[in-house]
């Protein structure tokens, strides 16, 4: 199997199953008891808020855990409800739909600004969104699910009041995420009913997912990994992308291969007159595993959101191919992917009712 | 790969990865009497239909679509059930027999991606009318 879904979710890495496994046999005991095992269990935790702390440049105390990305979005929007809530339309559903539910006409202004995209990787000028929202006495949100691990981050330069993050883009598990409070910033619990986290939120720890999360955070600072998303898997994905130019007819990319302009591991395309579902289960049939756009793939009637607010193309989102590398991915991948997507791409032009403009 | 770990019955799968009567690449390939087209692109999928029809019975069709699996797979099963009918029992093909032909798509598929028949009954359609 070639997995190019990584930024939908990431295997586990060895050292998250062992830290699991590990966490599972001793440090069952709840983290809010005073008893030994119950302090060794907080111990666990600890560990790995600190070393979050130390890989974004913040305090332990401004770090809580959470559920994952969306109880950490919506526990920052829900801190402002009421409020006049500001958001990128590239936002995750966990944003965009919150604030619609939650925003109001209040001050002071949140601004939810993701620093970079899910779909088409694209990075947003975080900075000079934290420093209008600042200067006007408003708040700004980040949601930094897909950056972690992919770009150093210091959320002090980026002058973030809250930024969200998720243990299972980084090869730890599904259900644990944790959000940045800066000090003195407005806060509201979402989970109400219980003193863990210093009162942020409620509800038991859920210590072996947090020795997971806090496994994945030591492999990210011990291998630099930001380090070699820059190098090996950009040189991978600009691979991919310049032969899909060249091979593919009726293609076009949706991410800018720019250094600056999109993550390294995010590569989204089109493909003129194919649609995406299919060409995502051509692709799994032949053991390539991708992600599209597509309104078909989502169980949803409309495609992407965010394809259709950067090209306001229903055709171009439906058509659309996320190829997204991790650490693993290898030039065999690539190899791999050509060997079989221009064919595919060619059969389904060939059957489609759409005559072909880009030749 | 076992068709239980794909998203589709096994049915959907087998027509979608050796999908049957399709017309591949230019229409001129094929010699055909009436066409008839349902869907929209911007929606993510529209089918056409190709007929050749001999004593008021389809002889031969052919397909061409954009769209999903289950829009490739179901206008592949409409293509098996409508070849050698008459145009009246073609006209009588409903969404709900290609389902049942398939194995039944998952509901929020059923809807948006069974639309042959329409194209179908579009080009018989068409075909009257140029008879008259």
């Amino acid at each position: 199997m070639v997995y190019l879904d990584y930024a939908a979710t990431s295997p586990l890495l060895p050292e998250v199953i062992k830290a699991m496994h590990e966490a599972e046999e001793k440090y069952f005991a709840n983290a809010s008891a005073l008893h030994t095992p119950g302090h060794l269990s907080m111990n666990k935790i600890e560990e790995a808020r600190k070393l979050l702390a130390k890989l974004i440049n913040a305090e332990p105390d401004e770090i809580i855990f959470t559920s994952g990305a969306s109880e950490s979005n919506n526990t920052v929007i829900r801190t402002f409800e009421g409020h006049k809530i500001i958001t990128s339309p590239l936002e995750h559903h966990s944003v965009i739909e919150t604030a619609k539910v939650l925003g109001g006409d209040e001050k002071p202004v949140l601004y939810s600004y993701m620093l970079a995209n899910n779909e088409i990787g694209e990075i947003l000028p975080i900075k000079d969104i934290a420093k209008k929202a600042h200067k006007e006495g408003g708040f700004v949100h980040s949601d930094l699910t897909q950056t972690l691990g992919k770009l150093p981050l210091d959320v002090k330069a980026l002058d973030l009041d809250y930024a969200t993050f998720s243990a299972h883009k980084i090869g730890g598990p599904i259900g644990v995420g944790a959000l940045y409070i800066r000090k003195g910033v407005p806060f509201e619990p979402l989970i109400i009913g219980g003193s863990q986290e210093k009162h942020r939120r409620g509800s038991t720890y859920n210590t072996v997912g947090i020795a997971g999360f806090g496994a994945a955070l030591k492999y990210v600072l011990d291998h630099k990994t930001w380090e070699i998303y820059d190098t090996k898997v950009r040189a991978l994905r600009d691979e991919l992308a310049s032969r899909i130019l060249k091979e593919v007819p009726g293609s076009s990319l949706n991410t800018e291969l720019d250094g600056e302009k999109s993550l390294p591991n995010i590569l989204n395309v089109s493909f003129e007159a194919a649609e995406g579902e299919s060409i995502q289960l051509y692709l799994d049939a032949e053991g390539i595993i991708v992600s599209t756009g597509s309104a078909c793939a989502s169980g949803d009637i409309k495609p992407s959101h965010v394809l259709m607010a950067k090209t306001g193309d229903a055709e171009v989102a439906h058509s659309s191919i996320r190829f997204s590398f991790g650490l693993d991915n290898t030039k065999e991948d690539v190899e791999k992917v050509m060997a079989v997507l221009p064919g595919i791409i060619e059969r389904l032009q060939k059957i489609s009712t759409i005559e072909r403009k880009i030749k | 790969m076992e068709g239980e770990d794909w998203v589709y019955p096994e049915k959907v799968k087998e027509h979608f990865l050796n999908p049957r009567n399709f017309l591949f690449g230019d229409e001129s390939k094929f010699d055909f009497d009436a066409t008839g087209i349902v869907g929209n692109p911007i929606c993510g999928d529209q089918m056409k239909m190709y007929i050749k029809v001999k004593d008021d019975r389809i002889v031969d069709l052919r397909w061409k679509t954009y769209g999903c699996a289950s829009a490739i797979a179901s206008t592949s099963a409409l293509s098996e059930l409508a070849k050698g009918k008459t145009l009246d029992e073609a006209l009588n093909i409903s969404a709900k027999d290609i389902d049942n032909y398939l194995g039944n798509l998952p509901k929020h598929k059923f809807h948006c991606s069974v639309l042959g028949h329409e194209a179908l009954a579009d080009a018989i359609k068409n075909y009257r009318e140029q008879k008259k």
